[in-house]
């Protein structure tokens, strides 16, 4: 790997900025290690529950122009076998990986913290899109500063690793929501989640597309909501950030980064661009870096 | 972008007592061992292979099994269902060839068997199942070549025995280019270890959900192959570097289900 893409992350140094983002390509070791292999600099798993869940009947996409839409319903083999794969990737890899992490209840993501203190996982994500818990004006838990606060702060004063909140983007005030968590003592923010939800019909059989009917938003049409609220969030807290949403190519990285990402998270980009994406990507930041004189990832500027 | 097709059935085909075959007039433009992911949007988004493709129209061959395929066999010619796709690798076409199918597996060797007598390849094909009412495409593999021998359990038809009743002296006396096989996986696995020097692929099913590459459901330990979309045609020299292959595979959770 090239020096140039270095980069240093909560005390650890990485040989890349790309980040796999949660749910893409993260249920079994063998599919974090192909990516790892891919040259991403740190992994994440499929956020994991207490027990393990099906998911939501088919079909849970659907493509269109611009985007993708989801309605996986977080399927994932529960915290206990999800921790058995990430051991046996550690027995072939020494990548950082972030355990990603979902509950519906402050007591969920604390007993999910006390099995991920327990793991070979480097970093706990509290994954905080929960669309089923409210907080008591009515808000989705990521949407409310307070709830958010609450669950970080918990599973702070218990986890053994460094916590990264991933924030949605679904809510009034991002930077509300950043401070909180930075105040809260989490170690950094990822953001975005998807967005939406959003609905597609088919209409020669006058159906929604997603069994759920609604599901999340992910792909280049969020790229801009991505990067405006990686913006804000930089402007309003100093822990470091991994910047995800949309992201296909090195300009997009780029971007990111300069918009005030420490790290860049790469999902959707999968499906446009292959697992191949994480070189691809490496490549092309490095061609961006030379075309604009700058010397390595660490020295390119952000914006104000 | 994958494109949604909604098609009317244009016929079903009754195979055994548990098994129908649907037929659709659309120019699929599929390879054989490539799948659609179909959908009601009733009950569910589910994987089949192509039992069958032309210009005109294609097929799937269908198991009643759990909800979903159930929903199916409901179906009358004249109801519409969603497609997309078609996903997947393909099998690659031989000259001299031994076609190996188990059970409920074998439509996509139908579909092979077919662009192989096409391709004027010299075809033999071994079909086995549990008992007489369970093979499938009897008549089929027939009019395909004379060289077809069926296996069943009980003997109630053909060989007594497992399929691998007859490929083991088969493979003794005779030389391919290629084997093709597509069934349960204990006997895909007892196929490739025997498959030292004769190159050979092999279909593999898993749970699959997205199909275009990214839920990582349907991701194969321990090289993190994606079989909708490297799979589900693999190669033998593939195949024996997995060590899933064989012991467990994943459910709708992604907990490990061994065999
Ligand atoms: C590449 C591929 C090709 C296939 N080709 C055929 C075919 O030609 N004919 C045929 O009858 N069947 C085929 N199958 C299997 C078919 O997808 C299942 O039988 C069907 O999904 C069962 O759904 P159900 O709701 O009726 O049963 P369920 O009760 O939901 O499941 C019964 C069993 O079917 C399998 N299954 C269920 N859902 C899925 C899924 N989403 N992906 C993969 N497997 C699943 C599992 O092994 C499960 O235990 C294929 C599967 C794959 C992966
Ligand atoms: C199929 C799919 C599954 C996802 N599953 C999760 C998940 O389990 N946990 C999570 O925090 N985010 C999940 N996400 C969101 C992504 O991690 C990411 O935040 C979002 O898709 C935006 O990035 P992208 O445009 O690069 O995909 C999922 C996204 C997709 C498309």
């Amino acid at each position: 790997m090239d020096k140039k893409l270095k980069v240093e992350f909560l005390g650890m140094n990485l040989e890349s900025p790309l980040v796999l983002t949660s749910g893409i390509m993260g249920l079994s070791y063998s599919s974090l290690l192909r990516m790892a292999k891919n040259t991403a600099g740190i992994i994440t798993t499929k956020s994991l529950t207490l027990v393990p869940r099906k998911g939501h009947k088919g079909p849970v996409i659907a493509e269109f122009n611009g985007g993708i839409l989801n309605s996986m319903g977080l399927c994932n083999p529960g915290i206990e076998d999800g921790l058995k794969e990430v051991s046996e990737f550690k027995r072939y890899s020494s990548k950082p990986v972030i355990v990603s992490i979902f509950g519906n209840s402050i007591e969920e993501f604390e007993k999910l913290t006390e099995y991920v203190n327990h793991s070979e996982g480097d970093f706990i994500e509290l994954n905080l899109s929960c669309p089923n818990v409210f907080d008591e004006f009515g808000l989705p838990i990521s949407a409310s500063k307070d709830k958010v606060y609450q669950i970080v702060k918990s599973v702070k004063s218990i986890s053994k690793l460094p916590v990264i909140a991933k924030l949605s983007p679904n809510v009034y005030n991002i930077k509300e929501i950043a401070i909180s968590c930075e105040n809260a003592g989490a170690d950094a923010i990822c953001l975005i989640n998807t967005v939406g939800t959003g609905m597609l019909i088919d209409i020669k059989m006058v159906k929604p597309i997603l069994h759920n009917k609604f599901g999340g938003i992910s792909g280049p049409c969020v790229k801009p909501i991505a990067i405006k609220l990686v913006y804000e969030a930089h402007q309003c807290v100093d822990i470091p950030i991994i910047g995800v949403g949309g992201v296909l190519t090195g300009e997009d990285a780029v971007e990111m980064l300069i918009t005030g990402a420490n790290l860049v998270g790469i999902g959707s980009g999968i499906y446009y661009r292959g697992v191949e994406i994480f070189e691809k990507i490496n490549d092309e930041i490095l061609q961006v870096l030379t075309e604009n004189k700058y010397e390595d990832v660490s020295s390119l500027p952000y914006l104000k | 972008m994958d494109r949604r097709i909604t098609l009317e059935i244009k016929n079903i085909r009754k195979e055994s007592k548990s098994v129908k075959t649907f037929t659709f007039s659309y120019n699929l433009n599929a390879k054989p061992g490539q799948f659609i992911m179909l959908t009601d949007f009733e009950c569910g988004e589910k994987p089949f292979s192509i039992s069958d493709c032309t210009d005109n129209e294609f097929s799937i061959t269908v198991k009643k099994i759990g909800e979903f395929t159930t929903r199916l066999f409901q179906l009358k010619k004249g109801d519409v269902l969603s497609f997309r796709g078609p996903y997947g690798s393909s099998f690659s076409l031989s000259d001299k060839v031994l076609l190996i199918g188990g059970g409920y597996a074998v439509p996509p060797l139908l579909f092979l068997s077919k662009m192989l007598k096409k391709y004027n390849a010299d075809i033999t094909i071994i079909n086995g199942a549990k008992t007489k009412e369970d093979i499938l495409f009897i008549e089929n593999f027939k009019r395909i070549t004379d060289k077809v021998f069926f296996t069943t359990d009980d003997g109630s038809l053909g060989n007594k025995g497992t399929v691998m009743s007859i490929v083991s002296p088969l493979l003794q006396n005779e030389k391919f280019d290629m084997i093709y096989a597509s069934g349960p996986e204990p006997m895909l696995k007892k196929i490739v270890d025997m498959c030292d020097t004769i190159p050979c692929e092999v279909l593999i099913e898993r749970y699959m959900k997205c199909a275009i590459g990214i839920c990582g459901q349907c991701v194969i330990d321990s090289l993190g192959i994606i079989i909708c979309k490297e799979g589900p045609v693999l190669d033998k020299e593939v195949v024996k570097r997995l060590s899933e292959f064989g012991v467990y595979k994943r459910n709708a959770s992604g907990k490990r289900v061994y065999f």
